[in-house]
Parts: C-alpha cells; sequence; structure tokens
C-alpha cells in the first residue's frame, strides 16, 4: 500500500480546533484553499475516525479543561482493511488468554469468520504476526518449534489494581504536562481497560479515568507530534531532509486560487532541503519550530505546521554536523524563542503590586528564563536580560501592562510607549 | 522509533476490542513510559516496587536519545510536576470522605483547620501548579487553594447521605458563572491570524469571520477567576486585538494603558536627554 499521508487531515484539524468550529463550509473550504466538495470529504472520513457524529461540536465551548485530548482521534485515522480490522481483534483476544502457534490461529480464523468472503491463510496469519511482533504487540514464547505467540502485557499485568492506579493517574500527569505526550494518550487508552479489568464490577467507578483537569492546554500542539519523530529522526541520523512549505502567513495566497496544492495531487510546489539541527517547543504559543541549515552556514527556521511530504536525503559526516550544530547552539544562546539576531539587553522595572503577595516577582522568575533581577527594594525590582533582538520578548514584557516599565534599549522604550498610546486611544473612545 | 500512525491504533480496530478487555501495548508506548519514569515525578507518584517492575518490563524498550535535539523555550520553568499531597487527596475523593483541613493564605497566614470535602485537582499549564477545589462544610462555600499552601490534611467521617448533599452543592458552585467578551483582530495583523489564534486557543472561544469587512472576531467564554489571563494574553498581544464586546475587560485595558503611560509620562512631557536611566529608576509615579 503506498504511504499514508496525513497532511490534509491535520491541516484541517489545526483550522478546526483555533477557530473552534466557528466557520461555515464555505468559509472553512475558503480559508483552506480547497474546495466544498473537498472539505464535505474530508469531514465525512474525520467523522467515521472521531466516532462522533458532530464533531465539530468537540471544538466550541465547554472542554477547555478537559484531560481528555480531543484530537488524539488523529492517530487512529491509519487505514485498515475490512478483513484485517475482524481478523485482528480474533487474533489478539486469542493471545490473550493462551499462547498461541500459528496453525492454532488459523483453524480459531477459520472457524469464527466461516461466512467472511476473505478468508486468511497461513501466509497470512504470519504476515499479521510479524507485524504485531515488529511494534511490541506481541512476543515469541520460546525459539522451540512450533513457536507459540504471547500478547506482550506484562507491563500491565505485572501490576496490582492498586499499582494500576498509581500508574494510570501518573500517566494521566505526564501525557498532560510533558512533551512529548502522544504514546502517552495511547497508554493511557490502554491503562484504562487495563484498569477496568483489574477491578470488581461492583467497585468500578467511571469518574476514576478524569482524575485531574488540567487547565490553559494548547489542544492543537499534539497535531505537530505527527511529524516530531521523523524530524528528530532524521536529526539523531544527520540526514539532510527535504519537505514542501507552506509558510502560514501566505495561507491567503494559495487560498485566492482556490486550490491548495496540499489537496491537489498532481501539483510539484518547489521542495525545500535542509540539514535539520534542532526542534524548539514554544510554551508561549504551544507551536513547534524546526530549524536547521540551508547550506552555506545559513540557519533557517520553519513552523511545524507549515511542513508536509518529508523525505530524507543523503547522509551528512558527523564532524560537519557537530560544527554546524555548535555553531547553531551559539547563535541561539540568547534567544528568547528561536531568533538569531543582534544581542541587547533588556532592562526593565517592575512595580510590586500594593499589600498582595508578590504575584509579579513569582511570574518573573517563572517565565524569566535566564534574565536576572539585580536590583531590588519595596517597591520595585530591576530585571536584565540579554536577548537576540527584542521581538520575541516584547509580548511577554507588554503582558505585566502597567506593573512592567522598560527602561533600555530606548527604541523599545519609545515603541511601547507609542504602542500604549495606541491601546489607550481606542479604549478611550470605544465606550 | 517507530511511526505515530500505526495500524494497530486504527479506529476500527479499537472500536471492536471497545468492550473485551483486550488491549495491544506497543515498544512506542512502553519506551515513553521509560523515559518518563526518568523524571523526578515518578519517584514521588509511584512506589519503589512498582517503579522496578515497570524498569523490569520496559528494559528491552530503547527510546534513542533522539529527544536530545528537542527544546523547549518560553515556558515556565517546571516547579511542580506530581505534588506530594495528591495521593491523600485522590484516596479521599475515590473513597467519597470528607477531611479536615488547615492552610496558609497567599500571604503566608495560618488559618484554622476547617472541615471540608476536596471536589477537583487542577493543574494549571500557565502556573506549572497544582490547586484543590473543595466545600468548606462550616462556611459552605468552594475555596480554590494552592496544594503547597496545605499545611495538613486528614480524613474525617462523614456520612453518604450528607457527602452526597455537599457534593451536589460544590457541584453547583463550580459550575462558576461564564463570561462572554468578544475580540477583534485588526484587519491589517490577519497575516499573523493563526498566531494570534495560538495564543487565544488555550480558552472556550468560536472565531467568526466577517467577509465584507475581512475582519475575524473571536468569542471567548471564561469564568471571573480565569479573566486576569484573558487581560494577560489581551496585554501580550498589544495592538493587534481590540476587546469590542464586554465592559470589563475594556474598563481593564483602559486602565492599564492609562497607568502604563503615566509610568512613562515625563518622557514625553520633558526633554528626554536630562533624564539619564537612574533617574527614571528613581522616579516613583
Amino acid at each position: 500500500m503506498a504511504k499514508e499521508s496525513f497532511d490534509k487531515e491535520i491541516q484541517f484539524l489545526r483550522l478546526l480546533a483555533l477557530t473552534g468550529g466557528g466557520y461555515d463550509r464555505k468559509q472553512f473550504a475558503g480559508r483552506l484553499g480547497i474546495s466544498v466538495h473537498t472539505f464535505d470529504k474530508t469531514v465525512r472520513r474525520l467523522r467515521e475516525v472521531s466516532g462522533d457524529a458532530d464533531f465539530a461540536d468537540l471544538f466550541r465551548y465547554g472542554y477547555a479543561d478537559s484531560a481528555e485530548p480531543v484530537l488524539l482521534f488523529l492517530y487512529r485515522a491509519k487505514s485498515m482493511k475490512e478483513s484485517e480490522s475482524r481478523r485482528l481483534p480474533l487474533i489478539l483476544t486469542a493471545l490473550k488468554n493462551s499462547p498461541q502457534t500459528v496453525a492454532e490461529l488459523l483453524e480459531l480464523c477459520s472457524e469464527e469468520l466461516l461466512l467472511d468472503a476473505a478468508m486468511p491463510d497461513e501466509k497470512t496469519i504470519r504476515s499479521d504476526l510479524r507485524y504485531l511482533e515488529d511494534i511490541g504487540v506481541v512476543s515469541r514464547e520460546s525459539t522451540q518449534r512450533p513457536v507459540k505467540y504471547n500478547l506482550n502485557n506484562q507491563l500491565t499485568d505485572c501490576l496490582s489494581q492498586r499499582e494500576l492506579m498509581d500508574l494510570y493517574e501518573f500517566v494521566d500527569i505526564m501525557a498532560n504536562t510533558q512533551i512529548p505526550s502522544v504514546q502517552g494518550y495511547l497508554l493511557r487508552d490502554n491503562l484504562k481497560k487495563a484498569l477496568k479489568s483489574a477491578t470488581p464490577k461492583e467497585e468500578w467507578d467511571e469518574q476514576w479515568l478524569e482524575p485531574f483537569s488540567y487547565k490553559y492546554h494548547f489542544d492543537a500542539r499534539i497535531l505537530d507530534e505527527a511529524h516530531l519523530y521523523t524530524l528528530l529522526r532524521s536529526i539523531h541520523l544527520r540526514k539532510q531532509i527535504s519537505f514542501q512549505y507552506f509558510s502560514p502567513k501566505k495561507r491567503k495566497s494559495y487560498a485566492a486560487k482556490e486550490t491548495n496544492p496540499l489537496f491537489v495531487q498532481d501539483s510539484q510546489p518547489r521542495r525545500q532541503q535542509l540539514l535539520p539541527l534542532k526542534v524548539v517547543y514554544d510554551h508561549q504559543y504551544g507551536r513547534w519550530y524546526l530549524i536547521g541549515e540551508a547550506g552555506k552556514g545559513r540557519f533557517v527556521q520553519f513552523r511545524m505546521e507549515g511542513i508536509v511530504d518529508i523525505a530524507e536525503e543523503q547522509d551528512t559526516d558527523e564532524a560537519e554536523f557537530e560544527n554546524k550544530l555548535s555553531k547553531l547552539d551559539e547563535q541561539m544562546r540568547y534567544s528568547w524563542l528561536i531568533d538569531t539576531g543582534e544581542t541587547v539587553t533588556v532592562r526593565a522595572k517592575f512595580y510590586r503590586p500594593k499589600k498582595q503577595a508578590d504575584f509579579i516577582k513569582n511570574r518573573v522568575q517563572l517565565q524569566g528564563q535566564w534574565g536576572e533581577i539585580v536590583e531590588s527594594n519595596d517597591d520595585f525590582f530591576i530585571y536584565e536580560i540579554q536577548v537576540n533582538g527584542v521581538t520575541e520578548i516584547r509580548p511577554w514584557l507588554r503582558s505585566f501592562g502597567s506593573s512592567c516599565e522598560v527602561l533600555s534599549p530606548p527604541d523599545l522604550r519609545q515603541s511601547f510607549i507609542d504602542e500604549w498610546k495606541e491601546i489607550e486611544a481606542y479604549y478611550e473612545s470605544s465606550f | 522509533m517507530s511511526h505515530l500512525f500505526e495500524k494497530i491504533f486504527n479506529y476500527q480496530l479499537s472500536s471492536r476490542l471497545q468492550e473485551t478487555g483486550v488491549y495491544a501495548l506497543t515498544s512506542q508506548e512502553r519506551a515513553w513510559l521509560k523515559s518518563m519514569l526518568e523524571h523526578p515525578a515518578a519517584q514521588e507518584a509511584l512506589q519503589p516496587e512498582t517503579i522496578d517492575k515497570l524498569q523490569e518490563c520496559t528494559i528491552d524498550e530503547e527510546m534513542p536519545n533522539i529527544l536530545d535535539r528537542l527544546e523547549q523555550k518560553a515556558g515556565s520553568r517546571e516547579t511542580q510536576v506530581f505534588q506530594p499531597w495528591l495521593p491523600t487527596i485522590r484516596e479521599l475523593m475515590r473513597q467519597h470522605q470528607s477531611m479536615t483541613i488547615q492552610c496558609r493564605t497567599k500571604k503566608g497566614k495560618l488559618n484554622d483547620p476547617q472541615p471540608g470535602i476536596p471536589c477537583k485537582l487542577e493543574y494549571s499549564m500557565v502556573k506549572r501548579e497544582w490547586y484543590l477545589y473543595w466545600y468548606n462544610s462550616q462556611t459552605r462555600s468552594l475555596l480554590h487553594t494552592r496544594l503547597i499552601h496545605i499545611v495538613s490534611l486528614e480524613a474525617a467521617s462523614v456520612s453518604q447521605e450528607d457527602y452526597d448533599q455537599q457534593m451536589h452543592r460544590a457541584q453547583k458552585l463550580l459550575q462558576a458563572p461564564r463570561h462572554e467578551a468578544t475580540v477583534e483582530v485588526l484587519p491589517i495583523f490577519n497575516p499573523e491570524l493563526t498566531r494570534i489564534l495560538h495564543a487565544f486557543s488555550c480558552f472556550d472561544k468560536r472565531v467568526e469571520y466577517d467577509e465584507e469587512r475581512r475582519t475575524y472576531r473571536i468569542h471567548l467564554t471564561f469564568t471571573f477567576s480565569e479573566s486576569q489571563f484573558v487581560l494577560t494574553k489581551l496585554r501580550f498581544l498589544g495592538k493587534r486585538v481590540r476587546v469590542v464586546e464586554g465592559d470589563y475587560l475594556k474598563h481593564r485595558m483602559r486602565e492599564t494603558a492609562r497607568k502604563a503611560l503615566a509610568l512613562y509620562q515625563t518622557d514625553s512631557e520633558e526633554d528626554q536627554t536630562i533624564h539619564s536611566e537612574k533617574e527614571i529608576l528613581e522616579r516613583r509615579d
């Protein structure tokens, strides 16, 4: 089977998650640069996968603090032949009960799938087992012939119900607070079943499944994990890569043509060539970046959400890779995020809240990265940081409102004055 | 590390296995767990025997050190992933028990022990901290306490009937009234739309596009306690967005802009050159 790509679905779901399902069909299709017909087709496919009649509702109000990742169903989208989706559950169920040989499994499938048009043969069963073995789901009990296969569930089988509960809650916390998280969420789904099986029916409580809630999650973040491993693997193997890139800023340009290249099979846009060096996750927006070298020592940055159709290219010499990486690390030493511009020193004065706990200082210490408090008294403190350019730190400083006064550099100070004036002018006239 | 889109995760397969209690654990999941067991939180959340068993089961999994090249930036320092009070509170919640709880206030004052019922444990991705919502049986109110402020917490007995009644009241209080506001993206900043939408993606929201005016409007709903964080986001985005509906947020933004300008006032009124940075530092409004 040709390699399945989920780039379309990812782009589609991202837009849906970001807009809260607020567009109508035509607007949505227009924004993606696709026809309404293609829109409807993609919706049909995703609806089938998510098992939800009106899955756009998932993205509207009322889910924001849930621990259930609303977009996880994307990772359940890989297609499977109907016959396979009937055969694999039989095999897995049989293996759960006891170790089985190929012959035993074949006999079982033949009995159970009696009326099925596509009766499996030995070759099919062997290939199923090979696949399951490859992904670590089954293992061979011994090397003796005929080989017996086991379901590889020691991880949960060796734990008591109490321990399963602890593990479930631990995995829930880690999947929700750490990156990467997709495998954690998939494991969490499996542990639900393990916990349920280990608990007598009369003691079971559905509320165990959502022990905690998590506030202010960026839901779309897990979509980009789809490419994460491909990219990290290429970095690990020191491989060059090529891919298509759609700058999020230029989305309009192909939307206008009503032909999103992603949704048109025969388009051949120019491919980007890159030696990938690192992936950066930005906590301020919940977005991902790929940074690498595009020839002649030029470092370039790409937003992960615009990257599609990645292909591995030639190898890079280890010494050359290390050399480039250390140059990049040096250039990014003072990046608030990913800026490799000129280093400047930013000084800002933070006023402490009056008669309240000092939440300003707490936040500066929590989020101020490598910056330092260089001066301090009862009323205010001075925070100083060296950063590459002021663009990336600016929103953070501004988010403190009137508790933060930028002291230097002078042009940053002036730009704050100008911006606050503009904001004031609007709000003075808005009542 | 294999591909995240595996056949084994397929939705048809998982729905066929739904009610059977059969599940398939992949190497990927074990490898992920293996790397999480190395996080200090594992030692706090799991018993040493459990960790031993899990390590034994994941020993063959290779989590190649590919995660080394993954960097996280501009986040809050991770001060707390697991909190020692979590197991105690979870146990009470599972057993439907009440508690006696003693906490410090934000300013550090020690309160008297209070009777109550734990209702909900919540982690803030922004503050990187755990909170407990609990019902105070004495004052009949719902409280929101940082777990690090809890000084002591012990199980207390309560009849099932009383528990249910109090929990019912608490659940009602948890449904805090929601406020609505509408934020508009200035059309000249439309090219930055995805960034702006990302910034709001952690809220309950709905986006609307007015084709004639080429204008995006974001409708937000939030509780009063969340409004502070909404304000922080609005200031974060600065002049790119404007609150067009929602008087409370408008007032607060006007107040912020006025106060912020007051900090810089003398810059524009007087000759700037006479103010050295030191003088600016010493000036207080």
